[in-house]
């Protein structure tokens, strides 16, 4: 099987073109980039082909597509893909706005080509065994969950919301809120959140977050997505999530499998050594692909995290909750 | 010497009974509590003497300087009343009262009587949240701009369950979480907006969880969990600034932990944490009460603090009924110092 990428603006491309490059029988067979330089370093990197326009790049003969474009370009280039013919994983965000995610979910379906949003996470052990344990009923009825996805500020076109969208609530709150709405079945129905622009100093962007849910089956959440990780800190940031059942409570730390290095070049940090959930996410796409049936995380997925981060946005700008009418797709 | 009358032998009353029992400059003068057999062990191992309510502790001593008092929260307003009319100084379990009226009505009234109304905000004498304060105060992780605290354990066990009962103890929120309140705001300062969630109204289960999100006037975002549905009682937080990040778990930060092989009452193959310090936060925070007494000085918890701590919890319960913010007005007037 072969397979494109469509940019290497996301720093994710690299891990899910070094998954390309260690599964069997797949191919990275091209790359496109609209900033050449960055483009040919990678071609030359994975060994394969630059294209310096997608259309030729969509015009080979590839079978799917990694879009990790800028999130604002993510439309534009999902609904190219789609027109060829190609199966598309894109990174997430699905898009910056609602009507960019279903616009890319009707032209996928259109041309009858697999849309799959990257949630990663879904794929992370630690995350799968939390879900068998919570379907196994021991919690009782869930009551509540809370969430951390912090991180660290990217910079770059992440801090430029003409591209990214937003800051840390679009690029934060879609992992969790994914993981939150798979293991419950449920939908977001309200959310509150409080949006600080505090951290970085140069340029002003919403770097922390606090973003309260209430679920359509009645279980309430918070969310802490911000990039409130300081550049010394020992990891790039956590995924983390706290269940509370009637009948027990679940603790979860998808990257607590670590090593603690102490070294007198990089101080502190943490050596994560647990299953790798990108090679994971990029073989179940492409498992996907090769069965041409439904992906297991679909574009809807995408949007429905979307639009809680839109509406984050929303609720901090009017002070009120805001309910989420569920967008056509 | 100060003569200290401690009214309520529970949970409280003991710890605080025990502290008072160990300075120099107090004079433990009685312990008042209804139930006989927990009081009156208590006084004997502390050599004072045992009453079983308080006007008798009263009538019996001839001499009361501060009345302390350990009782459940409803109880506070009708025993601090009793005691500043009196003309004794008073020290009162947090939180103040159940409701602002009440928390007003005591302050103005110890104040009109002249004398002194400290209350236990106690995290505020804990070394670890002392320490973070400092390094936040110096400047070590920037401007905070991020806050994550938890504080809980199992559903509190208490005489008559009365924790259980939310028109005695306020819950969760206004009980335990109240802590975090008060040390957030000694911290970042007043709070602008309070949203909340909590399993009030949601089960029947005998557990509490909530989630509460502050913003402050400077900006801070804060969010406060608070939890009766956890096993074994624990504290963190996590303070996020522009330069670093300060981290507190209390189950890390536990130099002593054993576990023991045989089962000895239920205890078996637990393991048991502890934090051993050469005074506790108790100690220390009654005798800078007693020192605010002696000289005259501010305490570092004002009355005007416990109220304001009650007006976020209020908020929060205010809001999990709501299901809307609620935002705070900085009353300069509310509070006071007596
Ligand atoms: N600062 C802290 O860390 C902390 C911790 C626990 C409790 N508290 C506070 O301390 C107060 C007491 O809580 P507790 O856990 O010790 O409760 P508790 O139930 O253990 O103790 C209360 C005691 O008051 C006695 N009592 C009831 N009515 C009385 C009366 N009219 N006269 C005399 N005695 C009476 C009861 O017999 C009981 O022994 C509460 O306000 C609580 O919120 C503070």
């Amino acid at each position: 099987m072969k397979v494109g990428i469509i940019s290497f603006a996301h720093m994710h491309a690299h891990s899910y073109a070094q998954a390309i490059q260690e599964l069997e029988g797949v191919e990275l067979a091209g790359i496109y980039d609209d900033d050449p330089e960055r483009g040919q370093k990678a071609a030359a990197r994975y060994q394969t082909t630059f294209y310096s326009s997608y259309q030729e790049l969509l015009a080979s003969e590839i079978d799917a597509v990694i879009v990790t474009s800028e999130n604002a370009s993510h439309r534009e280039h999902v609904v190219a893909c789609a027109a060829a013919g190609k199966h598309v994983l894109c990174e997430k965000p699905l898009a910056t706005t609602a009507e960019d995610a279903e616009a890319m979910i009707q032209a996928c379906r259109e041309h009858q080509v697999i849309l799959q949003t990257a949630f990663p996470v879904r794929y992370n052990t630690a995350i799968l065994r939390a879900k068998a344990y919570m379907e196994e009923g021991k919690l009782g009825r869930i009551i509540a969950m809370k969430g951390t996805n912090r991180g660290k500020n990217p910079g770059g076109w992440f801090v430029d919301p003409q591209k990214s969208g937003g800051g840390a609530v679009i690029d934060h709150t879609v992992h969790v809120v994914d993981i939150m709405r798979w293991f419950l079945g449920a939908e977001v129905a309200e959310v509150y959140a409080e949006v600080g622009y505090q951290l970085a100093s140069e340029i002003p962007i919403d770097d922390c977050g606090l973003i309260t849910m209430e679920f359509n089956n009645g279980v309430f959440a918070t969310l802490d997505c911000s990039w409130s990780r300081n550049q010394s800190y020992p990891t790039w940031g956590d995924v983390t999530l706290e269940i509370v059942g009637t009948d027990g409570t679940l603790k979860i730390d998808a990257f607590a499998q670590k090593l603690d290095v102490y070294s007198n070049d990089s101080g502190h940090i943490y050596a994560y050594w647990g299953d790798d959930m990108d090679q994971q996410l990029v073989h179940d796409f492409l498992d996907s692909v090769r069965k041409n049936e439904q992906p297991k995380i679909t574009g809807e997925d995408g949007l429905r995290a979307l639009e809680v981060a839109l509406a984050a946005y929303q609720s901090a700008r009017e002070l009120e909750p805001v309910r989420i009418e569920k967008s056509q797709a | 010497m100060h003569h200290v009358l401690v009214v309520g032998a529970g949970t409280m009353g003991s710890v605080h009974a025990r502290s008072f029992a160990r300075m120099e400059n107090v004079k433990l003068a009685g312990i008042v509590d209804i139930r006989a057999n927990i009081v009156g062990p208590l006084a004997e191992s502390l050599q004072t003497q045992a009453f079983a309510s308080y006007e008798e502790a009263m009538a019996a001593l001839e001499r009361v300087d501060i009345v302390d008092i350990c009782l459940p929260t409803d109880l506070h307003k009708t025993y601090v009343l009793k005691a500043a009319a009196a003309g004794k100084h008073v020290i009162c379990e947090k939180p103040l009262a159940g409701n602002l009226a009440d928390a007003q009505e005591m302050i103005d009234f110890c104040r009109e009587r002249n004398v002194k109304l400290f209350v236990g905000h106690v995290l505020r004498f804990f070394p670890e949240y002392v320490q973070a304060k400092r390094l936040v105060d110096s400047g070590a992780i920037g401007e905070v701009a991020m806050v994550n605290t938890f504080r809980g354990g199992i559903f509190p066990t208490a005489w008559k369950d009365w924790y259980a009962d939310v028109k005695i103890s306020g819950g969760l929120i206004l009980d335990m979480i109240i802590h975090d309140f008060d040390f957030l705001r000694w911290c970042f300062g007043e709070v602008e907006r309070v949203y909340a969630k909590s399993m009030i109204g949601r089960t029947f289960a005998r557990m509490e969880y909530a989630l509460v999100s502050l913003r402050f006037a400077n900006g801070v975002i804060a969010h406060i969990e608070g939890s009766w549905a956890h096993q074994g009682f624990s504290m963190k937080f996590e303070l996020a600034g522009k330069k670093g990040v300060i981290d507190y778990d209390s189950r890390a930060a536990s130099p002593v932990v054993s576990t023991l092989r045989k089962q000895e009452a239920g205890q078996g193959g637990v393991a048991v944490p502890e934090s051993p310090l050469r005074e506790s936060p108790y100690f220390l925070e009654l005798q800078h009460f007693l020192a605010a007494i002696e000289r005259e000085t501010e305490p570092l918890v004002t009355p005007e603090d416990a109220y304001k701590a009650m007006e976020i919890a209020l908020a929060a319960l205010k809001s999990i009924e709501t299901g809307k913010p609620v935002s705070l007005a900085h009353s300069a007037g509310k509070g006071g110092d007596c």
